[in-house]
């Protein structure tokens, strides 16, 4: 499988106070564990069973990931601005890996 | 010779190579006005791409993808090979049913409804009551009240074991001739077939074929998050200055591929007399990155789909413009109109039988919409939901001979090839819109 890939869209500019939309992206298997390969043995699991959001270094956003969730998951949710800073996105892999992705916002 | 200081060296070497160059050469100044919009930056239009012409462009021996159908179809006709199938029956060829046929109605309702071989009855035609939630199609005619219909069991049988005896013309595959259904099988269906005297009603119009409405993609297929196509431009992006083993990089000759390729997309496939046939833009991208850089991207690896859905990417908005006017892609491409007429596999359908208007397209085969040659080429390469991948047109085109029983062939083979440049040609005027999304 191809290195995951996260993207994320987050609003460029912002009014304080404003409730926004991000959406998250990240290209993976999400390998559940049940499936079999061509000689019959059972492909391993390999999903992302931890995604977080901060902003500023404030988790504002966190979700356990199960064997059910698709392939190259897709993640939306809105968050209420305040004050200019950076969202920082994590996806944790099964394996160890952390995938991060970042995205600056501008609150006037 | 002038040639072999202007040009860098391809894998054909002496004489003959040098006599093809020129006659490419004069091709070109003669198809000056196709490749005028490439522009003067390029400055080398007229001059014939660098291509590896050795050996094939996709996996040998080729071997169907691993998930797949399995079994294979060796006694039918493929693109490739006419003389396989059971030559078709003479018009007057009727089988003589002497006596009334006396099948049990309840196995022959199962087998009509059974998709396992070959699709059932139903792909094609709603059968009565019992078909209304079925998501018939409505290819064939509603055979709902065929029982009042006065037709002997002689004309029901043959109908069934190979409809061709009464109409040559027919897209209704042979069940019994092409050997999937003996004919006892025939004769449990004729007996249901007869006591079809009732009207379907449906349930809603989604159920009905004639109502159901025509599906309608309207995904955002240009942003990568919906579609997961667009990773793939990413991915080409990368490997544009991925040094091959041959220490050379696509961005070395073509540092702003997205101006210089802005239309060169939209003229392939094309006629290329060097390998002697059409040669498409995911066989070009293996041939010239394997000459330049030594890259091996075979075609439908990683990196030829990702190339392939970029150099159409950076072409989207521009008209498609094959041309099919010299002699050479003239006959090729008359030859790929013979191929979309050419019946094969088990199912014995040709492209068009499915694909053209006056025939089955833009009609249901079961839940499933059947559409024209036109309109198909300016999405490919696509990304399918329902398989997570990217289906460049020959990857499509295998798929289409795989769902009929028939062998796919190679992707790089030469009758994919032209039957591409005769159904891109069909599509001349339209622009790329590239990479789709569909299911």
């Amino acid at each position: 499988m191809a290195t995951p890939t996260p993207r994320v869209r987050v609003p460029a500019k912002a009014k304080k106070g404003e409730v926004i939309e991000i959406k998250t992206l990240i290209s993976h298997d999400m390998e559940m564990g049940t499936r079999k390969d061509a000689d019959g043995k059972t492909i391993p699991r390999k999903i992302i069973k931890l995604f977080a959001c901060t902003f500023n270094g404030k988790e504002v956003f966190k979700s356990d990931w199960q064997p059910g969730i698709s392939a190259n998951p897709y993640m939306a949710f809105f968050a209420k601005v305040n004050e200019s800073g950076t969202f920082e996105f994590a996806w944790h892999d099964d394996d160890g890996s952390v995938y991060k992705a970042s995205s600056k916002i501008e609150v006037a | 010779m002038q040639s072999s200081a202007r040009r860098k060296p391809n894998r054909v070497a002496g004489a003959g190579a040098r006599r093809i160059a020129l006659i490419g050469a004069a091709a070109g100044m003669l198809g000056g006005a196709l490749w005028g919009a490439a522009g003067p930056a390029e400055g080398q239009a007229k001059r014939e791409a660098p291509l590896a012409l050795e050996g094939p462009a996709s996996p040998v021996p080729w071997k169907r993808y691993a998930d797949w159908p399995k079994p294979s179809w060796d006694n039918f006709n493929t693109l490739a090979k006419t003389d396989a199938s059971p030559p078709a029956p003479k018009p007057e060829a009727v089988r003589k049913i002497a006596e009334e046929i006396k099948g049990d109605p309840a196995q022959g309702q199962k087998l009509v409804f059974d998709r396992s071989r070959g699709g059932g009855c139903l792909a094609c035609h709603a059968m009565g009551p019992a078909t209304a939630g079925a998501q018939v199609g409505n290819v064939g005619p509603d055979l709902s009240e065929i029982g009042n219909a006065g037709r002997t069991d002689e004309w029901f049988y043959n109908y069934i074991f190979d409809a061709r005896v009464y109409n040559p013309e027919t897209v209704m595959p042979p069940w019994g001739a092409h050997g999937l259904y003996n004919g006892e099988e025939i004769r449990h269906m004729v007996a249901f077939l007869k006591t079809l005297k009732t009207p379907v009603k449906y349930r809603s119009d989604a159920d009905n074929p004639e109502k159901r409405p025509v599906p309608k993609e309207d995904r955002d297929n240009l942003d990568a998050l919906v579609n997961p196509g667009m990773w793939a431009v990413d991915k080409a992006k990368e490997l544009w200055s991925a040094k091959g083993p041959s220490g050379g990089a696509c961005v070395a000759c073509h540092a702003n591929p997205e101006a210089q390729f802005k239309t060169w997309a939209a003229s392939m496939p094309r006629w290329e007399q060097r390998l002697n046939k059409v040669m498409g833009v995911e066989e070009f991208v293996f041939r010239h990155a394997k000459a330049t850089t030594g890259h091996s991207w075979l075609m439908q690896s990683e990196q030829n789909l990702a190339m392939a859905v970029y150099l159409r990417h950076i072409a989207n908005g521009a008209e498609i413009k094959v041309d099919v006017t010299s002699t050479p892609a003239k006959a090729a491409a008359a030859r790929g109109h013979q191929l979309m007429e050419r019946k094969i596999g088990q199912l014995n359908f040709a492209c068009l039988d499915c694909h053209a208007p006056a025939k089955g397209a833009l009609k249901w085969i079961r839940g499933q919409w059947l559409g024209e040659s036109k309109g198909q080429i300016p999405h490919f390469p696509t990304w399918r939901t329902s398989r997570l991948e990217i289906w460049d047109i020959r990857k499509r085109f295998q798929w289409c001979g795989v769902a009929i029983r028939a062998n796919d062939l190679p992707p790089d083979a030469k009758e994919y090839g032209e039957l591409e440049l005769y159904l891109t040609s069909l599509n001349n005027g339209l622009k790329f819109n590239v990479p789709g999304i569909r299911h």
